[in-house]
């Protein structure tokens, strides 16, 4: 009876370990064999065929960027949600949250040159949401973006200026 | 004497019921996170348990495991092999959950569909339905044979 049941433990689990992986190869939403889960290394990420990260636009230097929010060397994007974004955000930062993007599309060309320097940041390393609204950014022919890969959670964990919309 | 010939009569219906409860849960367990590994994989990152290098792979095959013995438990092709395999992913689930809990570390158990609350409580729920389910599938190994 072992014998028989170890038998097809190996059958079904064979089986599925080939569907797995066949499956995974053609699927569009397939995953790389192994991803990014290290938080020290920027943002965490599986490697999605869908992924938009790129590890070569994150900032990932907490004091770099102190100096870019002191000195405004580049115009800061919040793309968490509006109602989040009140709650608290990094100092000059303007909303625009990724869930509202094609609505305010618009308004971003209008009020944002695209030659201009661009930090995006959502909430942790744990969110690829800067990374997808950059990759937007870049198709609309925005040159100069980067990403803020610990996000607020990091900006609040050193205790640095908060701002926070009232209402 | 009575009581057992009772038990012996409801035992395959019993049986049944087990068989198509865990197959169709494991079945149902493994859509969403095969519809969506990325999803499933940042779900493994939450726990904070596994090695980084190993959520991606697990996050391919835990549910294609799932599936597959899902369906092959109601097919009937190795039963029992199927039933030792929920028993084993429902073990580690226990494990993982339980040490999750215990340690206070707050989390989405991610396992029917993906969501963006973390309850303590609720995953004290899902302790308690992995252990009904272990416990039905060790009665199913205890009253079938391999044929």
């Amino acid at each position: 009876m072992i014998q028989k049941d170890l038998k097809g433990i190996f059958l079904l689990v064979f089986f599925a370990l080939i569907a797995a992986f066949s499956y995974n190869y053609l699927s569009p939403f397939g995953i790389a064999l192994f991803g990014q889960w290290e938080p020290s290394k920027g943002v965490v990420t599986s490697y999605s065929g869908t992924d938009s990260v790129e590890a070569s636009i994150e900032i990932k230097s907490i004091e770099m960027i102190k100096q870019i929010v002191k000195k405004k060397e580049r115009i800061i994007l919040d793309v968490r949600p509006r109602e989040i974004y009140n709650q608290g955000h990094l100092p000059d930062a303007l909303s625009f949250p990724l869930k509202d993007f094609d609505d305010s599309v618009s308004q971003l060309i209008r009020s944002i040159d695209r030659q201009s320097a661009l930090l995006v940041y959502c909430s942790s390393v744990g969110c690829t949401d800067s990374h997808t609204f950059a990759a937007r950014l870049k198709n609309l022919r925005y040159t100069d973006v980067k990403v803020f890969s610990g996000g607020f959670r990091q900006w609040q964990k050193v205790g640095y200026e908060i701002q926070k919309n009232e209402k | 004497m009575k009581s057992r010939k009772m038990k012996n009569n409801y035992t395959p219906v019993l049986l049944f019921i087990i068989k198509l409860m865990l197959g169709i849960t494991f079945i149902y367990a493994s859509y969403h996170k095969i519809a969506d590994p990325a999803g499933f994989a940042k779900i493994l990152y939450g726990y904070e348990i596994f090695p980084g290098s190993s959520i991606n792979i697990l996050a391919i095959t835990v549910p294609f495991v799932e599936l597959v013995a899902g369906f092959s438990l109601i097919l009937g092709l190795f039963p029992r092999s199927a039933v030792l395999i929920i028993n084993a992913l429902l073990s580690g689930f226990i494990l993982i959950i339980g040490f999750n809990l215990l340690r206070g570390h707050q989390f989405d158990c991610g396992c029917f569909v993906f969501s963006s609350e973390n309850q303590t409580a609720s995953n004290i729920y899902l302790l308690i339905r992995d252990f009904l389910m272990l416990a039905s599938g060790i009665y199913f190994l205890r009253n079938t044979t391999a044929s």
